[in-house]
Formats: C-alpha cells, structure tokens, sequence
C-alpha cells in the first residue's frame, strides 16, 4: 500500500513538475518600464488632510461617546422598571412603541435589530469583495 | 541571476536611476510571468498580473530589507498579489466532481494516453480548493522546495507541509484509475 501511495506521489510529482513554460510576448518588458515611468512621473498622492479632519473625527468621536452613554443610561433605566406596567406609565411617550412590551421585548427587538445589521453588513461586504 | 545585480539595480532605482529598474524586470518577467500563469491559465491575464507585480515591486522597493534574497522579496509580493487577483476574479475552473474517472479502464485497451493522464492530474489541481491548489502551483515552481513555498506564501513550512499532503491526497483520492493505468501497463 505504502508502494502504491508513494508511486502515486512520483507520478503526480513528474507530471506537475513538468509543466510547460511561457516566454513573456517581446513588448512585455518594454511596457512593465512604460508604467513604471508614468508611475515614476506621476504626481505623489495627496495626504489625507489630518489637520483639518481632526476637529470633525473628534466631534464624530464625542457623539458616538454621548450616544453610547445615553444608551447605557436608557438600558440601566429599563433594567430597574421591575413590571411591564410600571415601565409603561413611566415612560409612555418618549420610548418607541416596541419598549412598550417591556424589557424581554427590547431585548428581543435589539437583538434583531444588531442581527440585520450584521447580515447586511456581511453581505454588502461579499458583494464588494466579487464573492456573492 | 545574480542577487548582486539584483542589490546593485535596487540601489540605484532607489538613488532616482529609474532604467536600472528594467534589468530586474528582464532577469524576472519569465518567472513572473509563468507563475502567474500557474495561477490564472490564461497568458494575457498572465502578463498583466506579473506587470501589476513590477509595479507594486517598484513602489515598495524601499520597504525590502535586505536580511531576505530579492527574488524571495519578489515571489512572496507576486504570490500575494495573484492569489488575491484570483480572489477577485477567479479562473475559470472545473470542479472536483467533474474530473470524471474512466468509466473502464480496460475499455481503452489497456489505458489513457500519458497526455490525457498529465491533463487530468492538472486539471484536477486546478480544481482543489484555492488553499491547497496555490501551495500546490508554488511547490512546483520552485522545484520542490518546500521552505521557498513557505516564504513565498507567507506560510511556515509545517503549515505548507501540511497543505501538500492533504492536497495531493485529494488528487490521489480523485486520480486514483488514472494513476493506475501506467502501473497496469508495466506489471
């Protein structure tokens, strides 16, 4: 069997080593020297502008930080409302209709919500990457 | 090919001497471009993946540090650049299932011809996974070495050891009738 197997592998070894080899068509040379030329000619990337995009990646930074304090403080407030109802008559009008149902309610409609988020954040990602 | 001339062309393409550029790209374009021809089948893509590579070549030359051989530098930038080429827009490939095996081998009066045999084996590596099929391509270009594979790959050599076996147990698998046939011949 160890026979077998080891011929098999020479034989796979004799043909994939013997594969056939190309030469590049005569210009290749000459073109691979042509772009490096543009490339050598062309003008350097512009950097990405830090300075002025830092007052805005800051802001951005500091709404996401109140966004996700404010959220812990909602999350935190829906904890301690023990009951449907009373969780109800204390927040009826500023909550969205889904909070209403109480906390397994949310829960269940942030879990979603984060799931759909995920799908179609993996599937805009396939699609970009040619793979869908 | 000398890697000296090679160090001595990287040196003054750096210094600004730009056509000191083209005798890496006449020592290197055959390779170049018969690994990625490996890699895609198809001899225009071939030639435009490996300029894409020079170029990518030309663009990072500052970031070769000179601890590794320039050519292993070249092959590992090449091999990453194609495989994610063919990522992105794969070959046309077949699949695994469609490699048929001969229905009887007796009915071909005593086997396949060696050239249908050599087609078969290369179409079945052409149809394993990308993992197994480019740790395949790599371990034939470089004439069976398994340590340049690895460094071309970006892979240790335990792992490409690994992908070697399992993949050309797949080909056995696949080939086992075709394999055979010369074995018959000769008992």
């Amino acid at each position: 069997m160890r026979r077998l197997i080891r011929h098999d592998e020479d034989e796979i070894d004799r043909i994939l080593s013997g594969e056939d080899e190309i030469l590049p068509s005569s210009g290749f040379a000459v073109s691979v020297m042509d772009a490096v030329r543009r490339e050598a000619a062309a003008p350097p990337p512009i950097p990405f502008p830090w300075k002025r995009a830092l007052p805005g990646l800051v802001a951005a930074g500091l709404a996401l930080a109140l966004a996700l304090v404010v959220g812990v403080m909602v999350i935190a407030q829906l904890g301690r409302a023990s009951t449907t109802a009373l969780f109800s008559t204390s927040l009826p009008s500023v909550m969205p209709p889904i909070f209403h149902g109480g906390m397994e309610s949310a829960a269940i409609w942030t879990a979603m919500a984060l799931l759909v988020t995920l799908v179609s954040v993996k599937l805009s990602m396939r699609l970009a990457s040619g793979r869908g | 090919m000398s890697a000296t001339d090679d160090q001595a062309d990287v040196e003054r393409v750096l210094a600004g001497d730009i056509p000191a550029f083209e005798g890496i790209v006449r020592r290197w374009q055959g390779p170049l471009v018969n690994l990625a021809y490996r890699f895609c089948r198809d001899r225009g893509r071939a030639e435009e993946m490996a300029q894409e590579a020079f170029l990518r070549a030309y663009r990072g030359l500052g970031g070769w540090r000179k601890d590794a051989v320039f050519s292993t530098w070249l092959f590992a930038l090449a091999t990453n650049l194609y495989r994610s080429e063919l990522r992105r827009i794969p070959a046309r490939t077949v699949s695994l299932d469609d490699i048929a095996e001969p229905a009887d081998t007796r009915a071909t009066d005593g086997g396949l011809e060696d050239q249908d045999r050599d087609l078969a084996v290369r179409r079945a590596v052409w149809a394993l996974p990308a993992k197994y099929r480019e740790t395949l391509i790599l371990f034939y270009f470089h004439d069976l070495d398994v340590t340049t594979a690895a460094r071309s790959l970006g892979l240790p050599e335990g792992t490409v050891k690994a992908r070697l076996f399992r993949g050309r147990e797949i080909l056995r698998g696949k080939l086992t009738q075709r394999l055979a046939v010369p074995r018959l011949k000769e008992a």
